[in-house]
């Protein structure tokens, strides 16, 4: 069992809070602390590109600089879109031309390491795509069957990650988007705090499509959106009125996702690929990254590795 | 063989922090996390000091017992140490600090008490070694002539002889602004005792003193019973040890010059503390004991515990072999 950590991170520097992308010292400092308690691995933003070429040359040079810190590899990484209904938009096929050519520039970048998926979000925000409708799916799925034919070309797997937040989050939707998609195209990857925001229960949804998943966000929510703040304008991650963290680390005590169910399912259905942990923003409400890293991976060897050896000897 | 521990005291910076069971779950766990098989408690007093002692312990955690089955539950081995200051006040007996540098009967006898109720508890929760300030402050301790020297050295071989019963080896710890860096007290206390009173090598602190904790090691390795491992960012060449209340004015505040933190992590520049040669050393020695890093006073203490728990596992264990 592997665990890749996922990239958020802030730190306190000296002019401040400080992500681990500052300066090659506060990378080191990141990825050791990442590679002391137990990670494996790493995934990333592919949006980071711009400061490896800066201060790493090339991204394979900065995978060398992960390796000697004692981690395996970039295992994902995250492509983290700029929506916008006049330019990039899924469900726009007008903007189609501008996404695949985005993938074909983003695949050659990252062309010189081996990656297992690139991870999208793969609607606009919610308010953006409304109102949601089958049309507007089943045209934001054909892109993304596009999209995989890029990616696969590549050797990398294309895998559909759902905020809450985006316009295909319940699970009708869902269904909706996967019926449409291509099994050998377009992956899921699922994130089991914002299912569980969305009201959609993590394990039932990832029994369901288990042969088309890819990889996980291994993440714990306090709460779930019961009011509609999916659709809040300008933003319902960092700006809700209800809710000013929704993410924490897995182990919380006081967290909605039943980790351990979710990882005998995950046992059960013999999945080996990467395991990622994430907790973006943890840092809200007085949260702190390191403690949390340590903790998530505190309850990855102790608690979900036991329960999954139990699953597996049944 | 090296056994790994890390010290409590940096996720308790202010007497009113670190009192909920929540957070010495995520303590230990980040130590646990971390690479690290043990830790070593930081005597208190009072009811803001949960793990302090046996009774607050106890009144937490029902017993001492029950306190250490918490501990295994966090995915570490043992508590591997205590840390005790005779100095401190104890609310729960109402004593002001024992003196071990008073030959008076009842000062020696509450000394004594005092260690033996610790060492009980220790041994009840698998650890074995009993981490002791040796003397005052310098501020506070201004004469080292032979006789106090003596003093102490019957005061701590009573206390290494008591502790004993419980299986728990003493190890005086001496710190940088200890009256032992007068008149090189430490080595006439060493020289003053028998091989039953241990001694701990605090690398930091030797370092701001001005002294060479691989020389001493090596000189003494086998009176050596205890380690605390960390690095130094700065050396006290000012001889500002010597200041009134030390503890706050040098130790927090940093003296004339504000050094804003003495100790940092093992591989955090300056390197003032070689530690791969120190446990090169201690390998050399066949060095069989409890090696604590510690990062006490760390702004950052999950961040110094993960960063230390890299460089052992990656760096220092395999120089061990451990």
């Amino acid at each position: 069992m592997k665990w890749s950590y996922m990239d958020h991170w802030r730190s306190q520097g000296p002019h401040g809070p400080i992500d681990q992308w500052e300066s090659r010292a506060t990378m080191d400092r990141f990825l050791k602390q990442v590679a002391a308690v137990g990670y494996d691995a790493i995934d990333t933003f592919d949006f980071r590109w711009y400061q490896i070429m800066g201060e790493y040359g090339s991204v394979a040079n900065y995978q060398e600089f992960v390796q000697e810190r004692g981690l395996d590899r970039i295992v994902n990484t995250f492509h983290a879109a700029d929506y916008d209904p006049r330019v990039y938009a899924p469900h726009i096929p007008e903007t189609h031309a501008n996404i695949l050519e985005d993938f074909r520039v983003t695949m050659d970048r990252w062309s010189g390491i081996r990656l297992d998926n690139i991870i999208v979000m793969p609607a606009t925000l919610y308010y953006d795509m409304e109102p949601v409708t089958d049309d507007k799916i089943k045209i934001t799925a054909e892109l993304w069957n596009k999209v995989g034919e890029i990616t696969n070309a590549a050797g990398v797997k294309l895998t559909c990650h759902h905020e809450f937040f985006c316009g295909i989050q319940s699970r009708a939707e869902l269904d909706t988007f996967y019926a449409a998609t291509d099994p050998a195209l377009v992956n899921l990857f699922v994130d089991t705090a914002q299912h569980c925001i969305a009201s959609v229960d993590p394990i039932e949804f990832y029994e369901a499509y288990a042969d088309r998943v890819s990889g996980f966000h291994f993440k714990d929510t306090r709460h779930q959106d019961l009011i509609g703040d999916f659709k809040r304008r300008p933003d319902s991650e960092i700006m809700s009125d209800t809710t000013a963290k929704w993410f924490y680390e897995m182990g919380d005590e006081d967290g909605l996702v039943d980790f351990e169910n979710f990882m005998r399912a995950v046992a059960r259905n013999g999945y080996d690929g990467y395991l990622s942990v994430e907790h973006d923003k943890a840092n809200k409400l007085g949260g702190d990254h390191a403690e949390s890293t340590a903790i998530a991976a505190w309850y990855a060897k102790n608690v979900l590795e036991r329960v999954a050896a139990e699953e597996v000897a049944r | 063989m090296i056994r790994w521990s890390y010290g409590i005291n940096q996720f308790k910076p202010q007497f009113d922090d670190f009192v909920r069971r929540r957070d010495h779950l995520r303590a230990l766990r980040v130590i646990s996390a971390s690479g690290f098989s043990a830790v070593e408690l930081n005597a208190g007093s009072g009811r803001w000091e949960p793990l302090g002692n046996p009774q607050q312990i106890a009144a937490n955690f029902g017993s001492v017992a029950a306190f250490g089955a918490f501990v295994r539950e966090q995915a570490l081995d043992t508590v591997s140490s205590w840390f005790w200051d005779p100095s401190i006040r104890l609310q729960e007996d109402l004593t002001h600090g024992d003196d071990a540098s008073s030959s008076s009967p009842d000062a020696r006898a509450a000394l004594v008490g005092h260690a033996r109720w610790f060492s009980s508890a220790l041994a009840e929760l698998g650890g074995d070694v009993l981490v002791a300030r040796p003397a005052a402050s310098a501020a506070q301790l201004a004469s080292l002539d032979d006789d106090v020297i003596e003093t102490l050295a019957e005061s701590w071989t009573a206390v290494a002889d008591a502790i004993a019963v419980d299986g728990v080896r003493l190890a005086l710890h001496f710190d940088f602004y200890s009256a032992l860096r007068r008149d090189d007290g430490l080595e006439r206390l060493l020289q003053a005792t028998d091989a039953r009173v241990g001694f701990a090598v605090d690398t930091a602190e030797f370092t701001i003193a001005g002294l060479d904790p691989v020389a001493f090691y090596r000189a003494h390795p086998d009176r050596v019973t205890h380690v605390h491992l960390k690095n130094a960012a700065a050396v006290d060449d000012l001889d500002e040890y010597t200041m009134p209340a030390p503890e706050f004015t040098l130790l927090r505040a940093g003296g004339s010059r504000a050094v804003p933190r003495w100790f940092t992590e093992l591989a955090t520049e300056p390197l003032l503390v070689d530690a791969p040669g120190f446990v090169r050393s201690l390998a050399e020695h066949d060095y069989d004991g409890w090696v604590v890093v510690e990062s006490d006073l760390t702004p950052h203490p999950p961040t110094s515990a993960m960063l230390n728990g890299w460089e052992v596992q990656h760096v220092l264990a395999p120089l061990a072999g451990s």
